[in-house]
């Protein structure tokens, strides 16, 4: 067998057990009435319960949730792509920064942030009774509202990020011959520029409601001091506090994973059909719309969002991490550097800073690579069975990030591979569920190869291998640092997938984090949490340095 | 030696692509294949290159067989000894001009690649663009790169995949004196595909023309201009006339009756129905003060429906007994005002008027 042959059987099996362990886990857990690793009994129960009240509201919240968390995020996000790429907004390039830089915020930082601010002892309410004397007034976070709020504030980076490529992609004669038909600028987007991005904000809308339906941290943060669950979280309940389901966990993870799987075959399906549509190619200068009398209500409106979803989270973390009991009033406060002290000296945090960037740094590395030739074959090659490989490599995207932790753990319980408890089960936890952001990128420049190019190298002598080797990897160097970076992102952030499958040994700078903060220790949850965040920082800028090709995203 | 395919098939599907077509390369012999998109001009060439797996038939080259389906060898295209130029031209992008140019050297696993890329590149006159990035190229530099990438590594026979199409005019013109001028210089078997008929007329020694995955004719090209042996030969292959006639007793009749002398070397008697061909070239044209009658001529009359000023000539279109006749002139005649077209006889031919062609198979070269 050639070279390549083998690399698809090695890249085939590896794909197909990553995919299919979990799931068969789960399902093989759903019908099982004890503990992972426990003798039990064969049963039905687990399913029969989904239809208990308890369930059924919990499912009612989760859709409440994530619809309304959707439908807001992508009113807000569209229109800033919208004033950004296509309005005389003056700031545009600061503004795309920002939303890049709050697309990186994780998740469950900002919902700390927010409850340091929006709690019943916290900022607004210290503010409120302190400073202004007003006892009639208070804010409480933790509930639906809080919940929708602060995952609005970090799903709007991903809808701007999604709809402007459509948007500055769409060919301008098509809006240009709007105007000169005699539309105004608003009847225009109302006629033209929205209706011809339909695809795209569907599709966009369609990802949105999965990450919503997925999201773990914010929800869990706030939403279990509100007693608000959703399905992510009810599984992270059931499998963490007694009396423990974890039969039930799994009924409900499969549960959840048909929702957000169905929705990711529906935007697959979408994004195909909508390919035809729009794209040109031809990214076109267009005259853009004057804000006129809009300008400063635009303005407020990202300069809130701003302040609202990175700056205000990032100093009130900073201000958190430097006092030794919360306050309100900064002339009040007891600063101190204990809380970075500590982190200095401990050395479980030592370790979890060392494993994250041993898990993000290598693991992104082998996700890349294993996406790139994942890539290679369906695009490409197309060998015997390359659109099983496709769907093996989407399958764990529909997967929530809990509901896959959930299945490593049910199969390394029982499974005799000695994974359980060691960093490899944390990668491989990762890169099964990310691979997709690696096979998408490196699939794109793929594509966009001209086969020629390739067939070039064949006909001047190069075998296959060799035409791979010298001709398509160096030409997609670009899309696969660009995946690195996403990856390594992706990674360090990560903590649905991790809660479940950490042990002390293997924990990661985002479990100790949540941790701290789990343990009332606002202080040092936020000192972690800069750290983590500079980090963060230091490792993009770096990555951004050494690898030109992960800055044209 | 050479080149030689024997009923070659492809398809895709149940849509057959080539449909058994056989033909040959001599040693040092430059052959085009010629037909409009979508003939299997370029599926076959790709298949001799190894890029294209065929379903039927064998290919050799030099007398090696790379590919026979009865069998089941197949070569892949790295082992065939190739030089191929691709239409996109497939300069590797992040390697310069003399990376790319010693890129069949290096995989031969070659050390020292000098001397050859510099040769190939001589022949190419782009020497002094050797450090070069492709994307600081023109695209006839890139086009000039893409031949002698072609040719550094001495191959056994040059394929060319409709090479000059995404060249303008002028350069065209020139490139196409270039390629053939290169490969009699090195004397290797070409096979080159196109859809333009004035690549395919002044670079080879002969032409294949070919419709709906079959060959319909091969032959010089001179040849192919003067005796088309049908209508789609003929139309596709320089610019036609075509007028319905009919056979009355030994006579030949347009379709209002006048009568017409055809070139007695065509008229071979068949059944099938037949058109007459008139070059637009071979007809003079004047106004309705025509010069003295000869018997040996056809002389027709009709009236100016349209005219083009070309530059050189004026060309116009002449409704003549039903029919719309193209003919050039350099007199001034106003649309409307009648017209003479005056022809010898062995300038109209007559020529299968089938659109489909009839198959044919089995050629030695």
């Amino acid at each position: 067998m050639s070279v390549l042959g083998t690399l698809y059987v090695a890249v085939f099996t590896a794909v197909a057990l990553m995919a299919l362990i979990p799931v068969a886990a789960l399902v093989l857990g759903s019908l099982r009435d004890a503990a992972p690793g426990l003798t039990g009994r064969w049963t039905l129960a687990n399913w029969a319960n989904l239809a208990s009240p308890g369930v059924v509201e919990t499912l009612l919240t989760t859709i409440e949730v994530a619809g309304l968390t959707t439908a807001f995020a992508m009113v807000i996000g569209t229109a800033l792509a919208l004033v950004i790429h296509r309005t005389d907004f003056r700031w545009p390039t600061a503004m795309t920064a920002m939303l890049g830089l709050s697309f990186y915020f994780p998740s469950f930082i900002l919902a700390m942030a927010w409850i340091v601010i929006g709690s019943p002892g916290g900022l607004i309410n210290d503010v409120l009774r302190d400073v202004l004397g007003i006892e009639s007034v208070s804010v409480d976070i933790y509930g639906v509202t809080g919940i929708i709020f602060v995952m609005v504030l970090h799903q709007v980076p991903f809808v701007y990020l999604t709809m402007r490529g459509p948007i500055m992609g769409m060919d301008p004669s098509y809006e240009e011959a709007s105007r000169t038909a005699g539309a105004s600028p608003l009847a225009m987007l109302r006629r033209v520029t929205l209706p011809m991005l339909s695809y795209a904000l569907a599709s966009s809308a369609l990802l949105c409601l999965v990450m919503a339906l997925e999201q773990f941290g914010i929800p869990v943060l706030i939403g279990v001091p509100g007693r608000v669950t959703v399905l992510a979280t009810q599984i992270y309940l059931l499998c963490r506090f007694p009396p423990t389901a974890y039969g039930l966990a799994a009924a409900i993870g499969l549960t959840l994973a048909a929702i957000t799987g169905v929705a990711i075959l529906l935007q697959r399906r979408l994004a195909r059909g909508g390919r035809a549509v729009v794209t040109t190619g031809k990214a076109g200068r267009i005259t853009p719309i004057p804000l006129g009398a809009w300008r400063w209500p635009v303005n407020l409106l990202c300069g809130l969002y701003v302040a609202m979803a990175l700056v205000l989270p990032s100093l009130i973390l900073l201000y958190t991490s430097l006092i030794k009991f919360f306050t309100a009033n900064p002339f009040d406060a007891a600063f101190t550097l204990r809380n970075y002290i500590y982190v200095w000296e401990s050395e479980a945090t030592q370790r979890a800073i060392l494993n994250t960037l041993i898990v993000s740094g290598g693991g992104a590395l082998v996700g890349v690579l294993l996406g790139a030739a994942c890539s290679y074959f369906t695009v490409r090659l197309r060998p015997t069975g390359y659109r099983v490989l496709d769907m093996l490599v989407m399958l764990p995207f529909g997967v929530p990030g809990i509901v896959l932790g959930l299945g490593l753990l049910w199969a390394y319980a029982y499974l005799p591979v000695p994974l359980y408890g060691t960093l490899t089960l944390i990668v491989l936890a990762y890169v099964t569920r990310f691979l997709p952001y690696a096979t998408e990128t490196a699939g794109a420049r793929f594509v966009q190869l001209d086969r020629s190019l390739e067939e070039a190298a064949w006909t001047a002598g190069a075998s296959r291998q060799s035409g791979v080797w010298r001709i398509v990897l160096p030409l997609s160097l670009p899309s696969l640092q660009s995946g690195y970076f996403l990856l390594f992102m992706a990674f360090f952030r990560e903590i649905s997938a991790t809660i479940l499958i950490f042990t002390a040994s293997t924990s990661v700078l985002s479990v100790s984090i949540w941790s701290s903060f789990e343990q009332a220790n606002w202080g040092l949850a936020s000192a972690l949490s800069i750290l983590a965040m500079v980090l963060m920082l230091a490792v993009m800028s770096l990555l951004l340095w050494a690898m030109p090709g992960a800055r044209t995203r | 030696m050479g080149i030689t395919v024997r009923n070659l098939v492809k398809s895709y599907g149940s849509a057959t692509v080539i449909n058994a077509i056989s033909f040959d390369v001599a040693e040092g012999e430059f052959v085009t294949l010629l037909g409009p998109s979508g003939c299997g001009k370029t599926t076959t060439l790709r298949c001799i290159a190894g890029l294209d797996t065929p379903n039927g038939g064998a290919i050799a080259i030099n007398g090696r067989v790379v590919s026979d389906a009865g069998s089941g060898v197949f070569v892949p295209p790295h082992q065939r000894d190739l030089g191929m130029v691709f239409q996109s031209y497939a300069i590797w992008p992040h390697l310069t001009v003399a990376q790319n140019v010693a890129f069949p050297l290096m995989v031969k696993g070659e050390r020292d690649t000098g001397p050859a890329v510099a040769w190939a590149l001589g022949v190419v006159g782009m020497t002094q663009l050797a450090d070069r990035r492709p994307s600081e190229l023109s695209g006839g530099q890139q086009q000039r790169v893409a031949l002698a990438r072609a040719i550094a590594g001495r191959p056994q026979v040059l394929l060319f995949d409709e090479p000059l199409s995404n060249l303008d005019a002028r350069l065209r013109d020139r490139t196409r004196l270039e390629i053939s001028r290169i490969q009699r210089e090195l004397k290797v078997p070409a096979l080159y595909v196109t859809h333009d008929q004035t690549e395919a007329l002044s670079m080879s020694d002969r032409v294949i023309v070919m419709e709906a995955g079959t060959v319909v004719q091969e032959g010089r090209p001179r040849d192919l201009y003067h005796q088309p042996v049908n209508r789609f030969v003929a139309d596709f292959i320089g610019s036609a006339n075509f007028l319905d006639v009919r056979r009355v007793g030994r006579q030949w009749q347009l379709a209002d009756g006048t009568p017409i002398q055809v070139d007695p070397v065509s008229d071979a008697g068949g059944t099938r129905p037949q058109v007459a061909l008139l070059r637009p070239e071979s007809i003079r044209l004047d106004g309705d003060t025509a010069p003295e009658q000869d018997a040996a001529l056809n002389r027709l009359t009709g009236r100016v429906l349209g005219r083009m000023y070309l530059g050189p000539h004026i060309e116009y279109v002449v409704e003549v007994a039903g029919a719309q006749i193209r003919a050039f002139s350099r007199r001034d005649m106003p649309t409307g005002s009648p017209a003479t077209l005056t022809f010898a006889a062995h300038d109209c031919r007559l020529v299968d008027d089938g659109a489909a062609p009839a198959p044919r198979t089995g050629h030695a070269g």
